[in-house]
């Protein structure tokens, strides 16, 4: 779906979703938020598997919350394999309780 | 302009407390906290475990109607407490009531970098708040152990000082614009740094790379590290969306910490964007508010023509107990008895 030198973004079978491996910062969360929305549009909750991305900036998080207050009322995006470390940031720049962002502590199998 | 009392609050009312020795410090405290209780008010004392066990001794049964937390953890990185006062004025502020507060941010073993950046916190509370809703902070200073010019500069700081027992207006307060100015102090003379670089956008990968392994060769473990690499790639990303495109790095250590730099050549004219929490808005700026729940002291300065900001990491990390702070941790050290 998208790749660069740092990053692969790809569609897994089971469960349906994506998942990314690599870093996101600005140099790509524009291309990853696009390849995102397209494939996101509506339908069941949409996993993103995380496990294998070793580093996302504020922009990063900022384009997956994007994502998620794009879902429909009863839609949540279901993020797997948040690093510790990451979901830190995720709750400490205000975003941890939105409705329509779940994460799963299910070791990143998505 | 001449009504000296606290009791009369209708805005906010910064005052320093100049007291000497144990028996000074309760007979400036404990009144203040009495008066507000009296009256229905909240009060937050935010203070040393020594003193807030001085003080629940002094207040008795008046003590089960205040909330008290550590400023210890609070205060670890003086950014956080305008962020506790905040969410403190904003949990309990009612119309037609006013608010309390104690905050002691200040004791002589706070490091240099540390007092300044207190010094800094102390006058931006009059931005936070010089304009905002009716509530009064009391700023406890032990004349005993601080220097005179960390006195004199409380003085430029409060709006109020109580000294000797009797409160008055400040004659050297700086006033509300001039807390807001550009923040120019002198930083800390560093050692050569382990590494200097350019970078521009493409190259925050080899930055992130390169604080780790700097981080982890000095002394932080892995967590840390990385947590150090992401604050240090949240703002070289200020430099390059908005600080002219480029920054320069550079990372060196001290005898407690490793120090991360960076500088470019944009302008920082938002005095409280690094303590103001994010609300839900995806667009509002986080990374300097990221900074500084991740470090454990971020300064900021604007100099000619050039932003530098220095992150700070100690090598021990209990000295970073509270790294998520907010909400949760300041709601577990608040106790008020129902």
């Amino acid at each position: 779906m998208y790749s660069d030198a740092h990053l692969v973004v790809m569609r897994t079978a089971r469960p349906g979703g994506i998942m990314i491996a690599g870093e996101i910062d600005i140099s790509n969360t524009a291309a990853v938020a696009a390849s995102l929305r397209d494939e996101f549009d509506g339908g069941t909750d949409p996993h993103l598997d995380l496990s294998r991305v070793s580093f996302v900036d504020v922009s990063g998080i900022r384009a997956l919350v994007g994502l998620a207050l794009q879902m429909a009322p009863n839609q949540r995006l279901l993020v797997h394999g948040l690093a510790a470390e990451l979901e830190t940031v995720l709750k400490v720049t205000g975003w941890a309780d939105l409705p329509g962002l779940e994460l799963c502590s299910c070791a990143g199998e998505a | 302009m001449t009504d000296p009392s606290p009791s009369a609050v209708n805005r906010f009312r910064h005052e320093a407390l100049f007291y000497s020795g144990s028996a000074e410090f309760v007979n400036g405290t404990v009144p203040f906290v009495r008066e507000g209780v009296a009256s229905g008010e909240p009060v937050l004392v935010v203070e040393s475990p020594e003193k807030i066990k001085t003080l629940r001794a002094a207040l008795e049964r008046d003590a089960d109607q205040v909330f008290f937390a550590d400023m210890s953890e609070v205060g670890a990185n003086p950014a956080r407490i305008i962020p506790a006062w905040c969410d403190f004025v904003n949990r309990h502020w009612v119309p037609g009531k006013s608010l309390r507060g104690i905050g002691e941010p200040i004791w002589s073993s706070r490091g240099a970098d540390e007092l300044v950046e207190c010094q800094r916190h102390e006058s931006l509370l009059n931005v936070a708040f010089g304009r905002g809703r009716p509530w009064s902070l009391l700023c406890p200073y032990d004349t005993a152990t601080l220097r005179p010019e960390v006195i004199d500069e409380a003085r430029r700081s409060h709006e109020f000082i109580v000294e000797g027992g009797s409160a008055r207006r400040s004659e050297n307060f700086r006033g509300i614009d001039a807390s807001a100015a550009a923040f120019s102090a002198p930083l800390a003379s560093a050692p050569p740094p382990l590494d200097e670089v350019t970078f521009e956008k493409g190259d925050l990968r080899r930055v992130r790379e390169l604080v780790r392994k700097r981080a982890v060769a000095a002394g932080l473990d892995e967590s840390r590290a990385y947590t150090l690499a992401v604050a240090t790639n949240e703002v070289a990303t200020n430099s390059i969306l908005h600080g002219g495109g480029s920054g320069t790095l550079r990372i060196w250590q001290d005898v407690d910490r490793v120090i991360c730099e960076v500088r470019d050549r944009g302008v920082f004219d938002l005095p409280l964007v690094d303590r103001e929490a994010p609300g839900p808005d995806p667009s509002s700026p986080r990374g300097l508010w990221l900074a500084n729940q991740l470090c454990d002291l971020v300064q900021i300065r604007t100099f000619h023509e050039a932003t530098v900001v220095r992150l700070h990491m100690r090598l021990d990390p209990r000295a970073n107990l509270s790294l998520v702070t907010d909400v949760e941790s300041t709601e577990a050290t608040m106790i008020l008895p129902p």
